[in-house]
Order: structure tokens, then sequence, then C-alpha cells
């Protein structure tokens, strides 16, 4: 770890399509280990912000920073080699391939051997796929999917396809998790269960930023920001959220 | 059901082994040539079940391969190694410059790219006669020989491909059951989430179609020491067609797959040649039946008979 | 290089690519009501053509009612294909791929049938309207020619009104854009589908009668056609057939450049080498706009 107490800053961040801009100097930050939550109504510019964090889209202004380095000219993958994972509003899971071989596409990144190695089947590429399975195992047992480790992920319930993305994502050993809408599609039983994997993941020193409509699921978050036509309006605490009269005006409809 | 696979790959190697000898010539002749086609096929199934791909191109190195081996053993008479090694070495210098830029394009974009790459050497491999001798090609390429042994007859020059084949297969699934697999399948299902997690798309995609690229090339030095002759009819469209219909026909995602389809495309035309003039049209219902009864492919279409009856079977 | 050689050549580049841009029409039509890339649209001009040859000199038709029938042959077959295939498909959530693996099937067999029923021999048709020849800036037109320009404009422009004015052709936009949305306000999408082939083999079949004067049909030209016509859509974006008119002519004319800048024989490296240096450069086609995901 590095000596910044944030893992993820943004300063004056900003970025528009065609003239209309989606983001408007938005300042925040997460810190290393904690859960920080980003809410707004739809089309507030919650994906853009998270795309923009990924790098899926390459911002316009402003400085995005993570574990303190200028983020601009990363690629989507470097960042996702640095430890900056994001799930998809829509989970994206490969659905050709079974549950267990989903997880360990997701620790791929963990091991290096080439091509080459790969053909010839040499022992790096052979510990690099011991190593792999040995933690997708883990990570099916974790996440309570090891009875549906070899079934096709195109025949998994909505549900299952997120915890199954989240899976994903956290062996591939995130120090900034992104998770985009994680509790929609999800029964109350399997929100129970997000947020205690939540907490367990911050307990395992990994900082999320969750972006959730779910206002229940939010009280998790450390700090909350309300993000309304590109721009942060509110922060702080889910209670004190609550109350400020400005967001519920805007969000809440109240 | 891992022990029942296990026997029936051992099954299906003593067969390919004990049973040639047994056959008509002919007969083992068609086999040769299904195994070409199974290596030339393979770099198309490792694209088409494995990235997605559907390359309509694999003829340019097929053909690459045929006239390294050609020009070098006849005009130079270089030993045939020479061939197999220039041959491999120019389509993997080849595709990795054609490759980077068209591996950009997606779906049937990147498929008539392909195609429009097998146009464009066809009509190169046509004018540039003094290295491919044109229309009339290049003959009496000598026989392969392994130390003083000649491979001239089909039966022997069988075994050969057959090792061919066995090795090709074994280092592509050596390849499919390794992280650049998982790579691959991850980024064939969904693009955004593989990059998510690091995956490369171009990167991994361009060593594949290199991989692709070079398995063309060998199948096209070993039919050109087979056939004794190289010419430009040999390497038209058609073949770039039937060469993806090999993985299509017989299942993409597996290498068993591949096999099957090639015997098919080898074989089958051969079987319906007693109808005489109709069996291009039979060829060609029978491509249509597989393509829109059988998704998964012949192999697959089996599979799911066998997962249906074992299902069926239990109480 | 004299005028009168250019002229000659870049007629013949105009020619050849109203051709290729009818049949980059019929392409991109059936493309952007079904997103099947028919790989056998090249099929319904031979089909069309063959019909036509079959009429008039098998059993002495009248010309004009041939052509009608050779153009109703397109659009019969097109409504087979849909019909019997890619209705079952699509029900079946069928790969993307294999679709275009079914249609270089048909085409297969089409021209395979083509060769068993009628041969090796190529048919040439008797031109429209009258033998004469016509000279226009040195170069010397024979009046067929005339006649397909002029059909081949009018075909583009027709089309583009059918699809902007009339009810069917709206409807087949509505279906092709948002299949849902379509089904949703009553449109029958699968039947808007089979219109859509129905009109994609017209329009094959119709390329195929207007350039089998100046070509001959033969049991091998369709896949020669479909590849020409693939480049001229997929310049003009694949999914805008008028685009794809554009594309056609733009491939006509640099096809007939490089035979008289360069050589006949590399007309093809020329003109395939630039569509993929196209595709990698301008990913939405010389028009712009829609995207190049494709699959």
């Amino acid at each position: 770890m590095s000596g910044h107490t944030e893992i993820l800053s943004l300063r004056s961040v900003g970025h528009s399509f065609g003239g209309f801009s989606v983001l408007k100097n938005v300042n925040f930050s997460v810190p290393h280990g904690s859960i920080v939550g980003l809410i707004g109504p739809n089309g507030s510019g919650k994906t853009t912000l998270f795309n923009v964090i990924s790098g899926y889209i390459r911002h316009q202004h402003g400085l995005v920073a993570y574990d303190g380095h200028n983020m601009q000219a990363e690629s989507i993958q470097a960042r996702s080699s640095a430890g900056l994972v994001r799930t998809f509003q829509t989970p994206k899971v490969f659905e050709q391939m079974t549950v267990l071989e989903n997880i360990m596409a997701g620790a791929c990144k963990l091991t290096r051997s080439g091509v080459i190695e790969d053909i010839f089947s040499l022992p790096r590429s052979r510990a690099d796929m011991r190593r792999i399975f040995e933690l997708a195992e883990e990570a099916c047992l974790k996440f309570g999917m090891e009875k549906l480790r070899h079934d096709l992920a195109l025949r998994l319930p909505a549900g299952q396809r997120r915890v199954l993305e989240i899976a994903r994502a956290v062996i591939g050993r995130p120090r900034l998790l992104m998770l985009d809408e994680p509790s929609s599609g999800l029964n109350t039983n399997e929100i129970a269960s997000l947020r205690r994997w939540i907490e367990q993941l911050r307990a395992e020193g990994i900082a999320i930023l969750l972006v959730s409509h779910d206002m229940e699921l939010m009280t998790v978050a450390d700090c909350v920001h309300v993000l309304y036509f590109g721009e942060i309006i509110a922060s702080g605490g889910m209670d004190e959220i609550q109350k400020n009269t400005q967001v519920r005006e805007v969000y809440l409809g109240a | 059901m891992k022990a029942s696979r296990s026997l029936v790959i051992l099954l299906s190697i003593a067969v390919c082994v004990a049973l040639p000898p047994f056959l008509p010539r002919h007969f083992v002749d068609l086999l040769v040539f299904a195994g070409i086609y199974t290596v030339a096929g393979l770099g198309v199934g490792l694209l088409l079940g494995q990235c997605g791909i559907a390359n309509l191109g694999q003829i340019v190195f097929y053909a690459i391969g045929a006239y390294a081996t050609a020009y070098l053993t006849v005009y130079v008479q270089a030993p045939a190694m020479v061939g197999f090694v220039v041959g491999m070495l120019i389509s993997a210098a080849l595709a990795l410059t054609i490759g980077w830029p068209i591996l950009r394009l997606t779906g049937y974009f990147l498929a008539l790219a392909t195609l429009a790459m097998g146009i464009v050497a066809n009509a190169l491999f046509f004018e540039w006669d003094w290295l491919t001798g044109g229309t009339l090609g290049i003959g009496g390429i000598p026989k392969l020989q392994i130390f003083s042994f000649v491979l001239d007859t089909p039966l022997r020059f069988y075994y050969l491909v057959l090792g061919v084949v066995a090795i090709c297969l074994l280092l592509a699934h050596n390849l499919i059951r390794s992280r650049t697999g998982l790579a691959l399948r991850a980024m064939r299902d969904s693009q955004d989430a593989a990059i998510s997690l690091a995956v490369n798309p171009r990167a991994l995609r361009t060593r594949i179609f290199i991989l692709s690229a070079l398995l063309g090339s060998v199948a096209g030095s070993l039919f050109a020491h087979y056939g004794g002759f190289a010419n430009v009819q040999s390497f038209g469209i058609e073949k770039s067609i039937n060469f993806l219909l090999i993985p299509v026909l017989g299942g993409a995602t597996s290498l068993i797959g591949v096999v099957v389809g090639a015997l098919f495309i080898a074989v089958v035309p051969e079987l319906l040649s007693q109808f005489g003039g109709l069996h291009q049209i039979l060829f060609g219902v029978a491509l249509i039946g597989v393509v829109v009864l059988m998704p998964a492919g012949l192999t697959g279409a089996l599979a799911e008979v066998w997962r249906r009856s074992a299902e069926g079977a239990r109480p | 290089m004299n005028v009168g050689l250019l002229a000659q050549s870049l007629l013949a580049g105009i020619t050849n690519g109203l051709t290729y841009a009818l049949i980059g029409i019929g392409l991109a039509a059936i493309f952007k009501g079904s997103r099947v890339p028919n790989a056998m649209q090249g099929e319904f001009s031979v089909v069309g053509a063959i019909v036509v040859v079959l009429l008039l000199t098998g059993h002495g038709w009248p010309y004009w009612l041939a052509i009608l029938c050779g153009g109703l042959s397109g659009a019969i077959l097109g409504a087979f294909i849909e019909v019997a295939f890619i209705r079952y498909m699509i029900r079946n959530a069928a790969p993307e791929d294999s679709y275009l693996l079914l249609t270089i099937g048909i085409g297969l067999s089409i021209s395979a049938a083509v060769l068993y029923f009628f041969g090796r021999e190529s048919h040439l048709l008797p031109g429209f309207g009258s033998d004469n020849l016509y000279i226009i800036l040195d170069a010397v037109v024979r009046e067929h020619v005339i006649w397909l320009i002029a059909i081949s404009i009018l075909l583009t422009i027709g089309l583009r009104q059918f699809y902007r004015t009339t009810s069917v052709g709206l409807k087949m936009m509505a279906a092709s854009i948002d299949p849902v949305g379509a089904a949703s306000i009553g449109i029958d999408v699968t039947l808007m589908r089979t219109f859509t082939f129905m009109l994609g083999g017209a329009l094959g079949a119709a390329a195929g009668i207007l350039i089998t004067p100046i070509i001959p049909v033969d049991y091998m030209i369709g896949l020669q056609l479909t590849l020409k016509g693939f480049a001229a859509a997929i310049l003009g974006g694949l999914t805008n057939p008028l685009g794809a008119a554009i594309g056609g002519l733009v491939l006509g004319i640099i096809e007939a450049m490089a035979i008289v800048g360069v050589s006949s024989s590399y007309k093809d490296v020329i003109t395939f080498s630039l569509l993929i240096l196209i595709m990698i450069a301008m990913p939405q086609g010389l028009l712009g706009r829609a995207g190049r995901t494709g699959g």
C-alpha cells in the first residue's frame, strides 16, 4: 500500500457528449478500505462516471487519480491489472462458459503464462492453471456457488448472474471494486447476503464504490454522494442524506 | 463419464491406426485429405470456436505453405523441412501484418475482410506466375521422406498426416484448457467484461490468427508434397469456404468436431458422387440441413442426443 | 491516353458499378430488414436471368413477360428462403454466424443446381430496346447500357420512395429498426421480414436480368456478383440501400480506372484491397453514421 489515504480521488471531473455535459466538476474520493455510495436519479451520470473511472470513456476535464497515479492515459486493462475492477449494470457473464470457468477467467490476470507456453503446456502454464483453478474453487465456495459450478452461465437466473459477476471481479484481487446496481434483480435474501459480502470484502481491505437505487443497501456505505444532472449536490452518511431537503426534492420525490 | 471419454479417444486412435491398411487405396487417399483439412480447419476452428471469428481467408496461408514448399523443393531443391519452415514464417509474418489492422473489425465485417483478403491473394497467385507458375502451377514436388523411407503411397503418407493431426490436436487441446483459452472464450462471450478483467482482445486475437495461419501453412505444405503439384485452381474462394465449413459442420467449440467436419468435407462429396452431377446439390443441401437443424454442429447434435438418452435412462 | 478510351472505360465502370449497386442494394435491404448478411444475393441474379433465358429462348414467351416472371422468381425464392429457413432459425435463436453460413449453403446449392440442370455453358440475353449504338464523348454505347443506367437509377429512387412513403415500406422500416416496438403497435414483424426477402430477391433478379445482355450468366457467376455486391454494400455502410448504390458506383469506377491505369488482371486486387482499407479506415462506410459492429 502506498502512503495515500485515498485509493481513488476525482478532482473537477467533467465530460460532455456532443455539447451536453453529463458530468460537471465532480469531486470526491474513496478512502482505502471504505465503502462509498453513489446515488442519483436515472440519467444523472452515474454510469458515465463509472465508465470514466474504469476507463471505458476517456474523460475530458479534471483528474482521476487511482492510488496516487493519474489514470487519464491508462487503458481499461491497465486499470484492471492495478486492481481497479468494475461490474456492469446488466451483468455481463460469459454465457457459453461454466460458472467455474467464468470465475477462473477473472483470475487470469494474476498469472503471466503466454500463448506459446500454453500451447506446449510448459510448467509455468500448468502451474498458473492450477493456481487459477484453486482460487476459483475457493471463490465458488465463498460465494455459495459450488453446486452450480459446472452449469453454463447462460442458465443462471438474474440474481446468480450478479453474484457470479462479483465473484469473478473479486477473485482478481481488486483494491477498488466498483459495483453498478448490484442489487437489482436480487430477492430480499440475496440482497441480505450481498450486503454481508460487501461488508466482508471491506473487512478484507477492499474499497468499494457502490451505485444503487436500493436505499436500504446504501446504508452499508460510509459516505454517500448524490449525483444530479452530472453534479454532486450532497454528500454524507445515508441518514444525513435522507434528511437533506434538496435531495428529497430532486431524488426521493418528497 | 471421464473414463468413458478416454476410452472413446483410445478406441478412435486404435481405429485410426489399425484400420487404414485394410481400406481400399482410394479411401485412404480421402483420409489423407481429411487429415490435411483437419489441420487447416483446426486453425479456422480455433478462431471460430474460441474467438468467435469467422475466417474466410484460410486459403491464403494454405496456398503460401503449398507454394513455399513447391518453389523451394522444386526450383531451389531445398530439403522439405525448409519448405515447411519458410511457409510458416511467411504465413506468420503476413498474419501479423494483416491481422493487426483487420482484427479491429468484428462480426460479419471481419468475415468479409478475410474473404476479401482471400480474393486478393488468389488474384496475386494467378498473376505472379514467375513465383507460382500461374494456372500451370508447379509440378514435380518430391515425395516426402523420413530418413530413407519414402512416403510414396497414400497409406505411408496417411501415417505422417495422422501424426501431424494428433500433435496439432494435442497442442490445441493444451491451448483451450489454458489461461489463454479462458481469456479467448471470455472475450468471445463478452468483450466488455473480458476487458474489465484485463484481457487484451486485439493482441490475443492477433496471436490466435497467427497460430491459425501457421496451421494453414503446414496443411498447405503437406498438400503440396502429397499431390506433387501446386496450382492456383486449388486455392480458390470455394476452398476457403470449405475450410470454414469444417468447424461449422463438426461443431466449432470441440476439437473432435473439427475432425468430424474435415471427414465430412473430404468424404461426403465422394460418397455422394455416385449420384453423378447431383452430388454437389446434395452437398449444399446437407450443409443447409446441418446449419439449420444442428446449430452446434454434428458433434454438438450427437452430444445432445447422448445427454438426452442419459437423462432419459435415469429414473 | 485519349478521351475516347477514358470515356469508354468510365462508361464501362458506371455500367458495372450500377449492377454492383443493384446487388448491393438488395443485400443492404435484406441486411437492414433482417440482419442476415445474404451471401447468396448473386444467386438471385442467376436465377432471375436463367428464368428469363428459359422462358424467352426455350418457350418463346414475349421478352417483357419473361422479364416479369424473372423478377417474380427472385421474389418467390426470397420468400421461400425466409419462410423455410430464416424464420425457423430466428425462432430457435440460432447463433449469429449461422445466417452467413446458411446463405453460403443456399448459394452453393443453387449454383450446383444450375450446373446440374443447365450445364456449364453461359447464356446471353438480347439487349433491351434496339441494338442501336450511340456515340457519347467518343465512346461507343449500346442502347441496352442506356436502359440499364436508367432502370438502375429508377429502381434506386423507387426503393427510397417505397421505404419513405408507402405504408408497407414504412412498416418494414419500423420492423427493422425496433422489432419489439413495431410488434407492439400491431405490425407483423415476421411478415415484414418475408417482404424484405421478397424485395431483396426481386432486386437481385432485376440486377441479373439487366446485366445478362452484357455479361453472360453461368452457374459460377453468382458468387462473383455477391462479392462485388458485398463490397458495394460495405462501402455504403451495409444498412443503407442508397449508400450501397453509391458504393457500387464508386467500386465500378475504381475498377474501370484500375483497368486503364494498371492492368485488367489486377482489378480485383485493387478493388478488394481498397475495400479492406476502407473498412478499416472508414468503419461507417462512405456515407458515415450507422455503426459497424455488424455481428
